[in-house]
């Protein structure tokens, strides 16, 4: 789904998130707190810290050079900024696109994607921003260089990582992610790398310079169902990451040509990517809380003790099947399943009845 | 061991080409000597021949002048006149220098024991060449079995070149050395690099030396290393064209890259040499691989007419003897060569490598293993038996050997290449299905089963069934995802271009994912490649190339519409103009293909001669004729006794049938330009008239005329389906028009004719939705799974139309194929398969799958819900 031309803030789409006013979206980030502490400081995954805040996004589509280049880069630009909205949630006064062609889509595009728009940008992100928000800048384009100097091809000078680097060191301590879909994207992750800092490269150096599919497959996340690993109908940055490196593979594979890009993300700061990162530690921890969409099942709790109860009996359970998922490699095929189907028609209650109370996650 | 190519031999090349060529008598002796070597480098050898006779009769003849010409008179293959004039020459002033000489001419002749005379009396009588002697009668030792005395002999040259350094060598004896230490390589491999060290000393002492680099070439070949093999032939190619030596070691190289053009070479060579041993041999060689096995005797008989003890003339009666069933005569050469080389393993390399070109692999092990028997550092026995072992799964035995044979020459390419590829086949995940094991790439081993073992299953029963034989016991199909490693699977090395090989009942061919999806329907090369796992069981691995192909071909076609090799214009114009091999000799077609393209059109040719076989002599006549070759019976006894005919009336029945079969497209298409010189590899006749014409009128907007084109063409090859095809055309003009019934008329013509359109068949499923024909569609997705089953999208839509049709079996097989393509949203995929197992009313599964849906995704609403409703409706008192 797209949005209309003349859709602001507040267009309703295919979801119910969607539709809520942004005031009303802090008010539930104050109940997600409340409820966080109804359910006896469980460590909810829905409920986690980093949703408490409001995300903003800046999108930057660089210089395409080829045509084919101009139209992919200008639909995924515009197909996030969209998606970002209509479908996950993000006001959409707080998404600003800048592209290498304002021409393209006035209604959509602020500026032309040079340093000092970009600068502009984030500076005004930074002044609208409170210390628990957070900022998705995402990086559509051909790349160039390496180290400090890998840059991604904007009109005018070029952005180098280094120069990203200083613009973005006052936004600490907010979660800042960067996404890279550009070749030669690597070394974004070394430079950028920090406490609270997601970087996403669409290739694991600055020497895969070949052009990349990265970008369209992260942003086919956004804009599809499919993304949603663990269905509880938001989207992760992580689920998104290993979504687009999923398809990535999988287009190569079928071409049956070489992957020549290997994305990597990087969120503990180490400064080295990781392919397949994990849940809970090292990479894949922070961008697995970088949470778009949902809040509403917590905002209702707060005035309703029932549902209340059944989401700390639902946060339980989660728990449950989570210990119990990690015993399985020690465990008897058939207990395993058992205990687990258990598990889960017992949660499958809960979430019913939850439901029943308009508790939809 | 590969190496970088040399510099051609420009200097002495272009001294050469520069300056013409004719006898001449008054010419100074000095003029005249420089001419006759000029004519004998470049391959003139009538010049040369009468220069050096004039030169060599002289009074003040030299020893070069003596030793040109029986270069000459040895090269051209004058064996008799070369002995004749030697003996002279020995008898001589210069009785020492041609001592030597004398005993190489003898050798070619297989006179061992007077070459080694002569050998011996040159070294005493001082001769210049004594390292050449040396080495010759070290070599006859090994011959003759005495190993330690003649490797002692031969380990002496190493002492030679490290004392006196290559520069104080020449040429010949850089030669000898090389030539030495490479024997020594069975003991110890490193020597074989010394060897190749010692042939570019040789090149370097004189650059316009021929022997070195024929030695290097033939150890390149010896080394399945045919690249640097052709490389260092082409230098010696380009100055002398003819030389034939050069032009058999080319002819090997072909062989080896399995191209074109090795028998004619071979001819080549004998054009300039008669008695050539090696070319004779060659022949025989090839000749066994068309299966002409009377012929290849009588190649061989030649031979060894010449030389009695050469041992690739003794292999070759040797193989030919053993595939034509001739014990007698097998074990009769076996042990001629056994009293000439009584420790000689070659022999048996060289038939077992003819047993297995002539798909006999199990046999080709055992014979192998008796060089191995003979000679136990017989180092390609090992391989050979190690690569036949590997062709009917015995993998460990395999390895064992191959391993073997690496650690005693770790140069050979093929068996190093093979161990490799054993390593990737121990990563790969092996799948036990009903009477198949499959052999997977792990990318594959979830998703390909889903197909292969149903489509396994049934061509089993099918093959089974039409031609009586059951494989004993599992059938093993590897699928590979590399086209490399099949490649290796197959030859030994990359580059084989075929999709698929059966060495019986194991079958080896490209994943679907090999070549890049959609470029082969993989089906109906399963089918294809089982199809010879049953004719080559019910014949003992004794059917014909041609039959074993032409009845896959035809089973092919029977299996799928659409699958199998179908008739074309270039066939038909092959045909017409009698460029298409006679069925008597129709593995010309496969084996020594005259023309481009020959390969291709014999495939289908040779299907036509089974499918014409079925028609006018009965279903039991194919089996029958296959189950004739078992007991020993060639093509001509085989077809006299099932089919009633001699082998020329069957050449002029099938002629007679294609004609009728075919009489209204031979006329569509007459006049059609030879092949190869017309547009596209040859005029089409009025078809093609018609096609062009239609493309002239679409090029001018008239799409209503072009149609009236397109439907002529049609009508005259309506068998047409390249991309030129009516039926496309057509297509994508009633799409274009909104006329999807028209539409859907043309595509399905196209796919029930073109086995390998996924575009088209995907395009007929979506007018068939469109038309709201679910089942057309389905059943258009269903056969494009065959050509790329790695499309997710199009699963998706085989599945839910399959649901909405109540086709459960299919619902459930293409979300098992979607969660084997391991998507992201892997719950999801789940979910629908436990959806899928639910409608096909398999409860289990269905709760399993929604169990391991929510495993992943626990809050996972639509699976809470099914998992509930599973709860719900389950039988009271049911346990798990």
């Amino acid at each position: 789904m797209d949005v209309p031309e003349s859709a602001g803030a507040g267009v309703t789409g295919a979801r119910q998130v969607q539709a809520v006013p942004s005031a009303l979206k802090r008010c539930w980030a104050a109940s997600a707190a409340m409820v966080a502490l109804l359910l006896g400081g469980a460590p909810a995954p829905s409920l986690d810290a980093q949703a408490l805040g409001e995300t903003h996004v800046l999108i930057v589509s660089g210089i395409p050079g080829e045509p084919r280049f101009a139209n992919a880069f200008h639909e995924q630009a515009r197909g996030l900024a969209s998606a970002l909205v209509v479908r996950h949630g993000v006001p959409r006064e707080r998404v600003t696109l800048l592209a290498a062609d304002p021409s393209r889509d006035p209604s959509w595009i602020s500026a032309r994607a040079t340093k000092p728009e970009i600068s502009k940008a984030l500076a005004r992100i930074r002044l609208a921003a409170a210390p628990d928000d957070r900022l998705l800048l995402v990086l559509i384009g051909h790349g160039s260089g390496s180290g400090a100097n890998a840059r991604i091809n904007i009109p005018g000078p070029d952005l180098s990582a280094g120069e990203l680097a200083r613009e973005l060191a006052s936004f600490a301590p907010r979660t800042v992610a960067v996404v890279n879909t550009a070749s030669a994207s690597g070394d974004f992750a070394s430079v950028l790398a920090g406490d609270n800092r997601i970087i996403i490269t669409a290739t694991a150096s600055a020497q895969e310079r070949n052009e990349t599919i990265f970008g369209e497959h992260f942003v086919a996340a956004f804009t599809g169902d499919g993304a949603d690993a663990d269905k509880d109908g938001r989207l992760s940055l992580l689920e998104a990451y290993r979504y687009a490196q999923r398809e990535v593979q999988r287009v190569y594979e079928r071409d049956n040509r070489l992957l020549t890009e290997h994305a990597r993300l990087e969120d503990d700061g180490d400064g080295r990517g990781t392919a397949s990162p994990r849940d809970e530690s090292g990479d894949g921890a922070l961008a697995r809380r970088f949470v778009f969409g949902g809040g509403v099942v917590a905002a209702l709790a707060a005035s309703d003790t029932v549902l209340a109860g059944l989401l700390r009996q639902r946060a339980a359970l989660e728990q449950r099947v989570e210990a119990l998922r990690a015993r399985k490699d020690g465990m008897d095929a058939a207990t395993y399943e058992h205990e687990l189907e258990t598990l889960l028609v017992k949660l499958a209650e809960v979430d019913q009845a939850a439901r029943a109370r308009g508790g939809k996650p | 061991m590969r190496r970088r190519g040399r510099t051609i031999l420009t200097a002495m090349a272009g001294a050469v080409l520069a300056a013409p060529m004719s006898a001449c008598a008054a010419q100074s002796p000095d003029t005249l000597r420089e001419r006759a070597a000029t004519a004998l480098r470049t391959g003139k050898y009538e010049e040369a021949r009468s220069m050096y006779a004039g030169l060599a009769d002289r009074a003040d003849a030299t020893t070069a002048d003596r030793r040109g010409l029986l270069t000459v008179l040895t090269e051209t293959g004058a064996y008799d006149d070369a002995e004749q004039r030697a003996r002279a020459f020995a008898g001589s002033a210069d009785s020492a220098a041609m001592l030597v000489p004398l005993g190489d001419v003898l050798l070619l002749r297989g006179k061992r024991a007077q070459a080694e005379d002569a050998f011996r009396r040159g070294l005493a009588a001082g001769t210049p060449d004594s390292l050449t002697a040396r080495l010759r009668l070290a070599l006859g030792q090994r011959a003759r079995g005495e190993r330690d005395a003649a490797d002692a002999a031969l380990d002496r040259f190493i002492d030679v070149f490290n004392n006196a350094g290559p520069r104080r060598l020449t040429s010949s004896e850089l030669v000898a050395v090389g030539r030495a230490v490479q024997a020594l390589g069975t003991r110890d491999p490193q020597l074989f690099k010394d060897a190749l060290t010692a042939y570019d000393a040789a090149i370097a002492a004189d650059s316009g030396a021929v022997e070195p680099r024929l030695l290097i070439a033939e150890l390149f070949l010896e080394k399945y290393n045919a690249p640097d093999a052709r490389a260092a032939l082409e230098e010696v190619l380009s100055v002398n064209p003819q030389h034939p030596r050069a032009l058999i070691g080319m002819a090997h190289v072909h062989a080896a890259d399995g191209a074109p053009g090795a028998m004619a070479l071979a001819d080549r060579a004998l054009a300039v040499n008669p008695n050539y041993v090696r070319a004779r041999a060659l022949r025989a060689r090839l000749l066994l691989d068309l299966e002409q096995y009377a012929e290849a005797t009588s190649e061989a008989v030649r031979a060894l007419a010449v030389d009695s003890t050469a041992v690739e003339a003794l292999a070759a009666r040797a193989a030919a003897a053993w595939l034509a069933g001739d014990t007698a005569a097998y074990t009769a050469t076996v042990a001629a060569a056994r009293r000439h080389a009584p420790g000689d393993a070659e022999l048996f390399v060289l038939v077992a490598e003819s047993a297995a070109r002539a798909r006999m692999y199990r046999q080709a092990a055992e014979i192998a293993g008796a060089g191995i028997a003979r000679d136990s550092t017989a180092w390609r026995a090992y391989a050979v038996r190690g690569v036949n072992l590997l062709r009917v799964a015995e993998i460990e035995d395999a390895r064992r050997h191959l391993e073997r044979a690496f650690r005693g020459d770790p140069y050979d390419v093929w068996t190093k290449n093979t161990l490799d590829l054993l390593d990737e086949l121990a990563r790969a995940r092996t799948i036990r299905s009903g009477r198949f094991e499959f052999v997977l790439d792990s990318a594959d081993a979830e998703l390909l089963p889903v197909y292969l073992a149903p489509l396994a299953e049934e061509a089993f029963d099918s093959l089974a069934k039409r031609y009586g034989y059951r494989p004993e016991g599992l059938v093993r199909l590897e699928l590979f995802r590399s086209t490399a490693d099949f490649s290796v699977r197959t030859v030994g090395l990359p580059g084989f271009g075929a999709l698929g090989v059966s060495f019986g009942d194991v079958v080896a061919m490209n994943s679907p994912g090999a070549r890049g999806a959609g470029s082969f329907n993989w089906g109906s090369v399963v089918w294809h490649e089982l199809a010879h796992t049953f004719t080559l069981g019910l014949s003992k691995h004794r059917v014909p190339r041609w039959l074993s192909e032409g009845i896959s071909v035809f089973e092919e076609r029977r299996a799928r519409p659409g699958w199998g090799a179908d008739l074309t214009p270039s066939f038909l114009a092959a045909f017409a103009e009698g460029n298409l091999a006679p069925v008597s000799s129709l593995n010309d077609g496969f084996m020594r293909p005259k023309f481009p393209g020959q390969i291709i059109m014999s495939y289908y040719q040779a299907s036509l001669v089974c499918e014409m076989i079925e028609q006018e002599w009965g279903a039991r006549a194919l089996p029958a004729l296959v189950a004739e070759y078992a007991s020993g019976s060639n093509t001509a006894e085989a077809v006299r006794a099932v089919l009633d005919l001699e082998l020329n009336a069957l050449d002029a029945r099938f002629n007679s049938w294609v004609r009728e079969k075919f009489e209204p497209r031979f006329a569509a298409i007459r006049g059609a330009t030879p092949l190869g010189t017309g547009e596209r590899g040859g005029g089409l006749g009025e078809f093609g008239d018609r096609l062009r014409e239609a493309e002239e009128r679409l090029r001018a907007g008239d799409t209503t005329a072009a149609i009236g084109s397109l439907e002529r063409a049609k009508e005259l090859f309506p068998e047409y389906t390249d991309q030129r095809s009516p039926y496309r055309t057509l297509a994508a003009i009633y799409r274009a028009r909104g006329a999807l019934r028209d539409a859907e008329r043309e595509l399905a013509a196209l796919t029930a004719l073109a086995e390998d359109d996924y575009a088209a068949l995907v395009a007929l499923a979506k007018v068939r939705l469109t038309l709201r024909d679910s089942a057309g569609a389905m059943t258009a997705l269903d056969a494009a799974m065959f050509i790329s089953p790695y499309e997710p999208e199009v699963h998706a839509q085989l599945a839910d139309l399959a649901e909405a049709t109540g086709a459960t079996r299919v619902a459930v097989r293409e979300r098992r194929a979607i969660l084997a393509l391991d998507p992201v949203d892997r719950a999801a995929a789940e979910y629908r398969l436990a959806r899928a197992y639910l409608q096909a009313g398999n409860r289990d599964d269905a709760r399993r799958a929604v169990l391991r849906a929510l495993e992943r995704a626990p809050s996972y609403q639509q699976a809470q819900e099914l998992l509930l409703e599973l709860r719900r409706t389950e039988t009271p008192g049911r346990s798990r």
